[in-house]
């Protein structure tokens, strides 16, 4: 009896090894940490974040560090292109085609730039002997709704690269001072210029595509830098490719910090009766406004968690002020209508005379 | 069976359009010059690029000098794209041939620009960099000339001066120190074979997925 049920037990769970190991293609979405139906823009947000927190250079001490990369990198290739996620949902890993597949360091190399990468300090520190080529500074125009939701923006960098070329150039040339005699006790200085010799390069021009990312929260004049992506230099590393995020002037919105501030224009009958309304957000969502009591014009109406997401902590957002002011009646009234207003208001003449510049 | 087969080829032929259609929906303006690309401008008979710098003419105008330069690796020939003042055109928006746009010096921010100055070696009209940070005057807008309908990467196009009509040009005259063996690079009133420019190296912008935007106001 024991040994009919062990055996039982045995062969279960070798079934359920055997369907695991059927099974075990990978799943990309939990790699990535996105729902199945997350959109191209949310995948490759995901990539970015989990390309910096993952990268093998970044854990030195997991030795499954180089594995975990590896999957990330075939989780993105797979997911972020159409046909082959299309492939992916419907037969998994194993259904994928033998296509091309891109290695991993050109993918993050696409987000992050070319020359290996740096965690935590400025590679001017290692690098003060090799020269470098010049960077380059892109302005990227941003839209407030971009800085609100988020967006790649795709970049196509044609630029030189120094291959080898047959024969030999002269490099690393600097001026030396040499001394020659010309006769008995009489020496002469000059400055010669010395070279060495190096492999001969030239410069071939080559393309790839970038992935720009504007984070939610993303503030004026923050860069994004592409490591090496800039201009070659002949006898060192190449320059660096940076973005620098120009956010535009919005025509509803303004921006201050994480706050965002917005007028509305209402009727003087609206501002003494009361009214409601909806302002529709720069993800096309509505704020809902009630209002029964009397606004007057200026007053002020605080709308927290409707402003824009904090850079360093897109859980936390600023507020949405709306400021008010009113629009008068365009044609004059009448003496009954006077009289009318009169009764109804039942305020008494004012006529208070002051200095409201200097605050009295 | 035959609705079967029908429905069978009324698949595959789904499945073909769709495939089809992937490939052309793909609107990749990867061919084109869009609003916003940092680009170097070859001129194609004399085999410069575009190139500024922090030196002054030293007649005419005095404003900062532009000339032709020989070598591919100078960050100083690089030039952002841009649309009028007051109207930015949409960043990644492939440019029309016939569109003015300002060409953007970009490490001085100084405007591409031309006014009623002569050359220092042809005494043809002077081309200068003008303004601050992006900004300058109404004669830094240029009309791109081209065939087709978008300007293409890899055409050869003119580029007209609003203004005073003349065309961004080249004739080879090189100048001595400090900025020995670089090309003059002037207006010319004339349209030929000195005028031709196309897109070399740089960081052409793709256009984004639409979010909800507001209308112009």
């Amino acid at each position: 009896m024991a040994t009919r049920g062990m055996n039982l037990r045995n062969v279960c769970c070798l079934l359920l090894y055997v369907i695991t190991a059927v099974l075990a293609g990978r799943d990309f979405y939990k790699i990535l940490g996105v729902s199945k139906s997350a959109s191209v823009r949310d995948i490759k947000k995901a990539y970015r974040k989990l390309a910096l927190q993952l990268h093998p250079d970044r854990n030195p001490d997991d030795p499954k560090a180089q594995d975990k990369f590896a999957d990330l990198g075939a989780a993105y290739e797979v997911l972020s292109d159409e046909e082959k996620r299309k492939q992916y949902d419907a037969y998994g890993e194993d259904g994928l085609k033998e296509g091309h597949h891109s290695s991993h360091n050109d993918i993050f190399s696409s987000f992050f730039g070319d020359f290996g990468f740096m965690f935590g300090g400025n590679r001017q520190q290692q690098d003060r002997n090799i020269p470098r080529g010049n960077d380059i500074i892109l302005d990227l125009e941003v839209t407030l709704e971009e800085v609100y939701s988020g967006n790649f923006v795709e970049v196509v960098r044609n630029k030189p690269v120094a291959k080898e070329a047959p024969g030999k150039r002269k490099c690393n040339c600097r001026q030396e001072m040499r001394t020659t005699q010309l006769g008995p006790g009489r020496f002469q200085m000059t400055q010669e210029t010395v070279c060495d010799e190096c492999p001969n390069v030239k410069l071939v021009n080559e393309e790839r595509t970038l992935e720009v990312e504007i984070e939610q929260g993303v503030r004026d004049e923050m860069e994004y830098p592409f490591i090496g992506e800039g201009e070659p230099h002949i006898d060192g590393e190449p320059g660096d490719l940076r973005f620098r995020i120009k956010v535009l002037k919005h025509p509803v919105f303004e921006r201050r910090g994480d706050d965002l501030y917005t007028n509305v224009t209402i009727s003087l009958v609206e501002a003494l009766v009361g009214f409601e309304m909806d302002i529709i957000h720069l993800d096309g969502h509505k704020v809902h406004i009630v209002r029964d009591k009397i606004t007057k014009p200026g007053a002020r109406m605080w709308k927290k968690g409707e402003g824009l997401p904090n850079f360093d902590n897109i859980n936390i957002r600023g507020s949405l002020i709306i400021t008010f002011d009113v629009e008068f009646p365009q044609t004059q009234l009448d003496e009954q209508q006077k009289d009318g207003l009169r009764s109804l208001l039942k305020q008494g003449s004012v006529q208070k005379v002051y200095n409201g510049l200097q605050g009295y | 069976m035959e609705l079967i087969r029908a429905v069978h080829g009324f698949v595959r032929s789904l499945l073909f359009l769709l495939l089809w259609s992937n490939c052309e929906g793909r609107e990749s303006e990867l061919n084109y010059v869009t609003c916003g690309s940092l680009v170097k401008l070859l001129n194609t008979r004399h085999n410069v690029r575009l190139h500024s710098h922090d030196v002054k003419y030293g007649s005419g105008s005095g404003q900062q000098s532009v000339t032709g330069v020989e070598n591919a690796d100078d960050a100083n020939s690089y030039w952002q794209i841009r649309g009028k003042p007051n109207r930015p055109c949409q960043r990644g928006a492939a440019i029309k041939c016939g569109q003015a746009i300002r060409i953007t010096h970009m490490k001085t921010g100084r405007n591409l620009h031309t006014h009623h100055f002569s050359s220092p070696l042809s005494n043809n009209q002077e081309v200068s960099a003008f303004g601050e940070n992006g900004e300058g005057d109404d004669l830094d807008l240029w009309t791109v000339q081209c065939e087709g309908v978008h300007w293409e990467r890899d055409e050869a196009v003119r580029f007209k001066h609003v203004g005073t009509d003349v065309f961004l040009s080249v004739t080879g005259e090189q100048y001595g120190h400090p900025i020995r063996g670089q090309r003059e690079v002037h207006g010319m009133s004339s349209s030929n074979q000195h005028n031709w420019w196309r897109t070399m190296e740089g960081v052409f912008i793709q256009p984004s997925q639409e979010l909800i935007r507001h209308d112009e106001l």
